[in-house]
């Protein structure tokens, strides 16, 4: 079969899983309350229905007495007089044509940061994905470059101590909660690396604030210049949180010539990357090893071997080619747990990404949850996964041809 | 007439038995063999069992493994026992006098530090609304830089002066009985709607395994947390509430997430199975689908089930600390003691601390993140070293 004919069919299978995603998602917003909805998908400014005050009366519109016509209006423009079937046609449509609603007026999330207030969920979503992006891109990076010499590494010696130690912490990344050992590695990095508990680099800062925290600490002259806006931010990161003109942290910052402060960022991704890599490696490794382990054995490494091969070409090029296999079809499967551990992550770095954002709307104290939010980031993680597991399957369909005759 | 109603008796000679021969005596062989011992018997699954355990106890870390686990099995009947009533859960906030004891949360302590030689804050000090408590107030633990004293173990809350008001112990306890009874009850309930789901795909394939295997799909492609805060928002919604409920709506929105992984592993499995002799010797003689599933195809599936099972166990508290710690501490209801929400609020209110005070002026309440934390990692380490001396012992191949 043509390469190209295998893609299409692999994307083609993942139309029934994304519909039905989405029907899953549809029924689980159906569950809200009326009211709850109009305010979290249909804000004041665009329908002039103000966020409900607990004392109102008309508040559920039940009391007959005072009909609100703003809330009919809005009723009608969310489609909630609709039957149930067209409701999801209409979600559907709007959901593939990334109309995801409006972020709250008075959730939580808009308590904290007022600039997030009303504004569209799939561009607040967009604001912060980028950095979410660079964050697992070099996660992955790192799992990959731990996991596959490690991996080869137990299987080439077998019950021996390094088989051993690296078994030993493929179960410790199990069983350590992410955001136990996340804090022991911030807290482990800000003791070690300023006993005192000063930033070396931003004098009069406190030492936590490297670690802690995406954005740059406001006025660190060393990091940022003097050319500040108004959040105290450099003026390309515009509210604080968007950053032009990719979006993209670290490049914005090369591209505007605040090469420190690039670093900075990129220094400030190393960490929580190793802490998810730690996971990640926990089960990649016990695949890398017993699929070469299984190779080591077979016929065409030992016909290398006789052949006169150097050890390390044959455990590289023979035996080694198969557990790149594996490693891309682990990813795959584990794809959906590795994202899934962002929200913490980011969490308990302070990292602005779509975790963080998720992790926000979620908190029912100061305001309550931002629906809008919640259902538009769980959205884009499962369109993340299905696009990662496509990705996935055309890298193995490359790397092992027999897969493309099935 | 009376003759023939006459009981054979002594007194009669008796009379030649013929030998029965054929399919007779093949009868009447097998209701002699019947009776007899226990241990008589031939018990290839016992023997089989033995076999297992005989593999199982030559890995030490298996056996270290299960060592632990069984202390944790004791640990969970003492939580049983333990008589830890509502007030002395919430001793502290007695001693604070802060709140009525039905308001505070059970392992969802903020803290407050002050510096040494001053008097504590006030108990609004450490909260941002002090005028009216909300229903739910988290409960304040008091760290005073002075007084880095016994750990909270015991009800130390008794007396007045003591600082560190929150009984962990007592949390801890009782966080066992709730933590293993929540991770057991979600694990077997996946399991087996993963393994009733998993056999009819893999048995009847066709239609109805592109059907089950899609749904599967679309279940995998959405992150297990968010798939079970989405579940428990949505039931909260349509008004799931009091104690029992939420702890089985937890259950079940774990449940909705954990079948799909099941449901693959049985019907990789079944498709194996399926192709084998002894199944078509089932069909063969007549057996229908239910029954070949039944009696045949299941209980040869069960082995990497099982393995699964005993990995996730441990899985489930991480997994709960994880929600609990981005926030979204409604998922658990109120009262509820569980390792997982008392290491991950414990945690949370590290950064708190330590951007309010210099390094060395403060004291971080370690204990309060060490011992559960210690609880939730020992025990999904040593779930994991039986899984994985389960598997070596069970899979021929990986013997050593």
């Amino acid at each position: 079969m043509q390469m190209w004919v295998y893609i299409v069919r692999r994307v083609l299978l993942v139309v029934p899983v994304v519909i039905g995603v989405m029907t899953i998602l549809f029924l689980m917003i159906n569950t809200i309350a009326v009211p709850e909805r109009i305010e979290s998908f249909y804000p004041p400014s665009h329908s002039g229905v103000q966020p409900w005050d607990p004392t109102e009366p008309c508040k559920n519109n039940t009391n007959l007495n005072c009909p609100n016509p703003l809330y009919h209006q809005a009723e009608v423009a969310l489609g909630l007089n609709k039957p149930v079937p067209v409701q999801w046609a209409l979600y559907m449509y709007n959901s593939l044509t990334f109309r995801w609603g409006y972020t709250n007026n008075a959730s939580s999330v808009a308590n904290l940061y007022p600039s997030l207030r009303d504004q569209p969920v799939t561009e607040v979503l967009a604001w912060f994905l980028p950095y979410t992006i660079e964050l697992a891109t070099l996660a992955l990076l790192l799992t990959i470059v731990i996991a596959l010499p490690l991996g080869r590494l137990s299987a080439v010696y077998r019950n021996r101590p390094i088989d051993h130690s690296s078994r030993l912490m493929s179960f410790s990344g199990y069983a350590l909660p992410t955001f136990l050992l996340g804090s022991l590695a911030l807290y482990g990095a800000v003791v070690l690396l300023s006993p005192t508990g000063h930033s070396p680099i931003c004098p009069g800062q406190p030492a936590l604030n490297d670690f802690w925290g995406s954005w740059p600490p406001a006025h660190c002259a060393t990091l940022l210049g003097s050319n500040l806006n108004s959040f105290g931010y450099p003026p390309w990161l515009i509210n604080g949180f968007q950053s032009t003109p990719t979006g993209f942290p670290t490049i914005d910052a090369a591209y505007h010539g605040q090469w420190l402060l690039a670093l900075d960022t990129l220094l400030r991704m190393l960490l929580p990357a190793l802490v998810i890599a730690y996971g990640t490696v926990a089960v990649l490794l016990r695949y890398v090893r017993n699929s070469m382990l299984e190779v080591m054995n077979l016929d065409f490494v030992r016909t290398a071997r006789a052949n006169g091969l150097d050890e390390g070409v044959v455990v590289r090029r023979h035996a080694g080619r198969n557990s790149m296999n594996v490693t891309i079809t682990v990813m795959g499967l584990t794809f959906a747990g590795f994202i899934g551990g962002f929200p913490v992550i980011e969490e308990v770095f302070n990292l602005w990404g779509v975790g963080r954002i998720l992790a926000l709307s979620l908190q029912e104290t100061n305001g309550g949850f931002d629906f809008g939010l919640i259902f538009g980031s769980t959205l884009l993680f499962t369109f993340l996964i299905v696009a990662a597991n496509i990705i996935v399957d055309i890298l193995y369909a490359y790397l092992d041809p027999r897969v493309r005759l099935q | 007439m009376s003759g023939a109603t006459a009981p054979p008796s002594a007194a009669g000679p008796r009379e030649p038995v013929a030998e029965p021969t054929g399919g007779e005596r093949l009868r009447r062989q097998l209701r002699q063999s019947r009776p007899r011992r226990f241990w008589d018997r031939p018990h290839p699954q016992l023997a089989q069992l033995k076999r297992t355990w005989y593999f199982f106890s030559r890995n030490g870390l298996a056996l270290a493994g299960l060592v632990i686990v069984l202390f944790f099995a004791v640990a969970f009947v003492y939580g049983l026992t333990y008589s830890a009533s509502p007030t002395q859960l919430q001793e502290y906030c007695l001693t604070e006098g802060l709140a009525p004891p039905g308001n505070c949360y059970i392992g969802f302590p903020t803290v407050c530090t002050y510096p040494a030689g001053t008097a504590p804050p006030s108990p609004s000090g450490c909260y941002a609304t002090p005028a009216t408590y909300p229903a739910f107030v988290a409960p304040t633990v008091r760290v005073s830089p002075a007084q880095f004293g016994p750990l909270p173990f015991g009800s130390l809350a008794t007396s007045g002066s003591t600082q560190y008001v929150y009984n962990l112990y007592a949390g801890l306890v009782k966080g066992t009985v709730w933590s293993l009874t929540m991770s057991v009850s979600i694990v077997g309930a996946g399991a087996v709607l993963g393994l009733v789901i998993g056999c009819v795909a893999g048995y009847y394939g066709g239609l109805t395994d592109e059907v089950l295997m899609r749904l599967t799909d679309i279940f995998l492609s959405v992150p297990a947390i968010l798939l079970v805060i989405v579940v428990v928002i949505a039931a909260s919604n349509l008004g799931v509430s009091g104690f029992s409920n939420r702890i089985l709506l937890v259950i079940g929105a774990f449940t909705v997430t954990w079948w799909p992984l099941y449901a693959r592993i049985v019907r990789g499995q079944v498709l194996v199975t399926r192709e084998q002799k002894f199944v078509e010797a089932a069909r063969a003689s007549g057996a229908r689908g239910g029954r070949v599933i039944r009696r045949h195809i299941l209980p040869n599936s069960l082995y990497p089930v099982f393995v699964q099972m005993s990995l996730d166990v441990g899985t489930v508290p991480l997994l709960i600390a994880s929600i609990v710690f981005i926030g979204f501490t409604t998922i658990l209801p109120t009262h509820l003691p569980e390792w997982g929400s008392i290491a991950a609020v414990s945690t949370e209110s590290l950064p708190s601390i330590l951007s309010t005070c210099a390094i060395g002026s403060c004291v971080v309440p370690w204990w309060q993140i060490l011992f559960p934390g210690l609880a939730l990692f020992l025990f999904a380490i040593s779930v994991n070293f039986v899984a994985d001396g389960l598997r070596d012992a069970l899979d021929p191949r990986l013997r050593r």
